[in-house]
């Protein structure tokens, strides 16, 4: 049987359609939590280009600390283990899911809790921060498309308050 | 809201995303079992409490996730400066 079939998401799969905003769940993503000290050394294991300033993308990978990125790929790849040398990779797909919030009143969505000014946030972008208060990932992926990472348990939470907001 | 300089990220951000860790500059002694029993109890729980200037070690938990100094001001709660880890004291 599907693997589907047994997939149980914290939040409805249908997706919320508001005034100038629609919040929907996006489909299951792998995610590897990259740490390493330089952004070389990973480039050396991967073999792919990694963003050096925080807060930049490249490639599905976003650099989110001066030693930490974040990988987000839907394809089946398979990962290099970087053993013995001085990088960690790990699966942590399963840890969050995303959600997408999208519509011209995205970024004024967001912003009911999230404290970053997002009007000024450069489209490519992705950070670490906090809706109320609930740690998040925003990344955003155009103009009037955010991407929000957040970990299942808190995820029905923050589906409601999300939908409550655009309800207003 | 405070805006704290993140000197990780290079910007403003706002302060609740960082978490105060307490008294900056404190060093772990090198030897601790040489060390008298007033000795380590001032390690471990001694700490500053002045009026004005303090420093500080924050971190930018719901960001880089970096810890940092900050010199900040107790009685204004302004923020003189935010310098990296392992910089001298300023």
């Amino acid at each position: 049987m599907s693997e589907a079939l047994f997939r149980n998401e914290p939040v409805p799969s249908t997706p919320y359609v508001a005034d100038g905003v629609s919040i929907s769940l996006a489909a299951p993503l792998k995610r590897y939590s990259l740490r390493a000290r330089t952004a070389e050394a990973l480039e050396t294991v991967l073999n792919v280009k990694v963003p050096q300033k925080i807060g930049a993308t490249e490639g599905g990978i976003a650099c989110l600390g001066p030693d930490e990125w974040l990988l987000r790929t839907a394809a089946e790849t398979a990962m290099p283990t970087g053993a013995g040398l001085p990088v960690a990779i790990t699966d942590i797909g399963e840890r969050s899911i995303c959600l997408i919030v999208e519509g011209p009143r995205a970024a004024e969505l967001l912003m009911t809790g999230c404290p970053l000014d997002l009007d000024n946030f450069a489209v490519g972008r992705a950070t670490r921060t906090i809706y109320e208060t609930v740690e998040i990932i925003i990344i955003r992926e155009g103009e009037d498309r955010f991407h929000v990472e957040v970990w299942r348990s808190f995820a029905a939470w923050l589906w409601t308050a999300f939908t409550a907001a655009a309800s207003h | 809201m405070i805006l704290i300089h993140c000197p990780y990220c290079d910007e403003k951000r706002p302060e609740i995303e960082f978490a105060n860790a307490g008294q900056a500059h404190i060093a772990r002694p090198l030897d601790p079992s040489g060390q008298s029993d007033a000795e380590w109890e001032a390690y471990l729980f001694i700490r500053a409490n002045p009026r004005g200037r303090h420093h500080e070690r924050w971190r930018h938990i719901h960001g880089c996730g970096r810890f940092f100094n900050a010199v900040r001001d107790t009685v204004t709660d302004k923020f003189e400066t935010t310098y990296k880890a392992g910089e001298p004291r300023r």
